[in-house]
């Protein structure tokens, strides 16, 4: 639209106290929220220990040296002392409490709420204690399956920097809480809500779990359908014995896995991802190919869509009338 | 209804077609933070989730899903048929008076009730409006269709998820690229109305739930394009190398870490959990029913639940009348079914 750049948070400065939180979920938490404040065009200045960056030795280490976690999260702000005028400060509480007193406007990080203390916590503990671990993966006796990367942690940063947005709208001085656990459960609210409200929750691997990843023959692809979605995809594979029980219903299929494995895995391993996944959205099946991240860097729609930087860093995965919201000052890492 | 003068977004009006979760659980934040929000479904076309194993067809089961009462408690609802001409132009009045529209339909859905994005831009200069879609408005994967788990794959977190031989999705159960984008799009929101406060402009917003999926493994991105090896690492997480899952000898799992120690709780388990039960993430209604809750606090201002959910079409008059449609013309849209209060026809699916 040929309009200036859309920079909501233009001339707010913003304390990140991620490096300086007692704990790493809190840490990585608070590191997000301040980077996407930086992208919604808010000055990010963040406070180092003595040691220097804790991010700076953190997997994935990238072959050149450095680790590709900092410069993820921090690429773009500006190390500096916590001092001078700021609209907001992220971190946990002590940080907040050594060095953002005086700031208005506050993101506090915690394990559990702002009325309890933060006992040594992980992001794999969370993911246990919010059921969010014992949900995915296999049925047992295999174990749970942990979330690749740092859902939990980003999660909360997410939640703090809309919270955030929302406490710097509002004006004057707040004190937004954000409790990693009440996070992670709220994203794991069907387990949740299934006992509170329907009386049985979800279980790992139950019979209704009929999505899962099949082997391809270049990878995997993700078997994810609805009951409408059955008959189209039967009709692709085309085996007659998908016509007969214990096959013709959801519970069948799930209750039998290894069965259906053994009818429809063939036809699967003798086809490409790229071959599955247009046959079936052919028929509107919401079938798609497992990727892995080297191959989302030639992917076609994140091309066209301007989405990964050479070096691989995401944008803000956000179109603003058409355009992707770009810090016009490229500060010093 | 009054918002609460002290929320952020008091006086902020959100006109709602978002479905199921990433669309309708992102305007729920948005109710949250202190707007009204105006749910709009069509006869025809409700909210699949208003559809629910325990419906029993002899009663208004629509009303009755506690999953769809759980996330949308709290909106006024409208039930209007957008595919008719007078539903359209009855939504074009409430988007005159709105500042937020958020919808997650399937792309071109929007275009086919003639309410195409870039018109609405055009049309309403100062209107924010929200799609959340599976790929984004743009690219030549833009009709792809998939859920939740199928961007798991499509997006790089089911590769490096699993503890055994195979990539492994979240499922049905979770749809995790559902959930995080609601946390993700009302933060979109809220900034586009800061900017707007700024500049006095509303803006489109294209959110795609595989790009943010595919954001959140930053870090794995900038890996690979250095060449750097994407190893599935289980339940192992580099940063935590101290870090164990083991059985707990009961047939369940527990993590352990320096200083601490963790159940892998099932549902029931949390649900009894005291931290659980004195959180946040699940709330009560007004009448006393769990409602999805709030995921964060503010110590000078109080969210909260404020109201249960209400049935299909019960604010279709009291909404339109605030539009400025004369009760005579309301009548003519109810005997015309372009207002509703039941689904049409009146069965599931």
């Amino acid at each position: 639209m040929g309009a200036a750049m859309p920079a909501p948070l233009a001339g707010r400065r913003v304390l990140d106290l991620g490096a300086l939180c007692a704990q790493r979920p809190h840490a990585l938490a608070a590191s997000m929220a301040a980077k996407l404040c930086g992208a919604y065009g808010a000055e990010v200045v963040r406070t180092l220990p003595e040691g220097g960056e804790p991010f700076a030795a953190l997997p994935p280490l990238l072959p050149g040296g450095g680790s590709a976690l900092d410069r993820f999260l921090n690429a773009g702000k500006r190390p500096g002392p916590a001092t001078g005028r700021f609209d907001a400060a992220i971190g946990d509480a002590a940080a907040l409490s050594a060095y953002a007193a005086e700031v208005p406007i506050k993101a506090r990080l915690s394990v559990f709420g702002p009325e309890e203390p933060d006992p040594p916590m992980t992001e794999l503990g969370l993911a246990a204690l919010s059921g969010l671990l014992g949900i995915v993966g296999e049925a047992p006796p295999a174990p749970p399956a942990r979330l690749a990367g740092h859902q939990i942690a980003y999660s909360a940063g997410l939640a703090a920097c809309t919270a955030l947005l929302a406490a710097l709208r509002a004006g004057g001085e707040e004190m937004v809480d954000v409790s990693l656990l009440d996070v992670t459960a709220w994203l794991n609210w069907k387990v949740a809500a299934g006992v509170m409200v329907i009386g049985s929750a979800p279980v790992r691997g139950s019979a209704k779990a009929t999505w899962f990843t099949v082997q391809a023959r270049d990878g995997h692809v993700a078997l994810v359908y609805q009951d409408k979605d059955w008959p189209p995809l039967r009709d692709l594979i085309g085996d007659p014995r998908l016509l007969e029980e214990p096959f013709t219903t959801g519970p069948g299929r799930g209750a039998n896995r290894a069965a259906l494995l053994e009818v429809i895995g063939p036809w699967f391993a003798a086809r490409t991802r790229a071959e599955i996944t247009e046959a079936a959205q052919a028929r509107r099946v919401p079938i798609g190919p497992v990727k892995y991240p080297a191959e989302l860097l030639e992917d076609a729609q994140y091309r066209a869509r301007a989405f990964l930087a050479p070096d691989g860093t995401p944008a803000l995965p956000l179109g603003w009338d058409g355009r992707r919201l770009a810090r016009e000052v490229t500060d010093a890492v | 209804m009054p918002s609460d003068p002290a929320l952020p977004l008091a006086g902020i009006r959100v006109v709602d077609l978002g479905w199921i979760t990433a669309g309708a659980a992102s305007s729920t934040l948005l109710l949250d933070l202190g707007a009204e929000v105006v749910k709009v479904e069509g006869p025809g076309a409700p909210d699949p989730f208003r559809q629910w194993e325990g419906a029993d067809l002899g009663t208004d089961w629509w009303n009755r899903s506690p999953f769809f009462a759980f996330t949308n408690r709290g909106k006024q609802s409208l039930c209007l048929d957008l595919k008719d001409p007078r539903g359209r132009e009855v939504l074009l009045r409430l988007l005159e008076e709105a500042d937020v529209l958020v919808e997650n339909f399937r792309r071109g859905v929007m275009a086919s009730f003639g309410l195409d994005p870039a018109m609405l831009r055009q049309r309403f200069p100062r209107l924010v409006i929200a799609s959340i879609s599976s790929q984004g408005e743009t690219g030549p994967d833009r009709d792809m269709v998939s859920f939740g788990s199928t961007l798991e794959a499509t997006a790089g977190l089911a590769a490096l998820t699993g503890a055994g031989e195979a990539p492994v999705i979240t499922g049905r159960d979770v749809n995790y690229p559902d959930q995080v984008v609601c946390l993700f799009a009302a933060g979109a929101v809220v900034a586009a109305l800061l900017e707007r406060d700024r500049t006095g402009e509303g803006a489109h917003l294209d959110l795609s739930q595989r790009e943010l999926t595919s954001f959140l493994l930053g870090e794995e991105l900038i890996a690979a394009a250095a060449g750097a090896p994407s190893p599935r690492r289980g339940n192992l997480d580099p940063a935590e190398p101290e870090e164990r899952l083991l059985p707990d000898g009961a047939g369940g799992w527990r993590v352990e870490w320096p200083g601490g120690s963790a159940p892998v709780r099932d549902g029931v388990a949390l649900a009894a959990a005291e931290e659980f039960i004195r959180g946040t993430t699940v709330l009560r209604s007004p009448d006393g029913s769990p409602a999805k809750g709030i995921p964060f606090r503010f110590a000078r201002r109080t969210l909260a639940v404020k109201e249960s959910c209400h049935t299909l079409g019960a604010d279709n008059r009291a909404v339109l009348a605030a539009s400025g449609f004369p009760a005579e013309e309301i009548d003519r849209l109810e005997a015309a079914g372009v207002l509703a209060t039941a689904p049409r026809p009146a069965r599931r699916g």
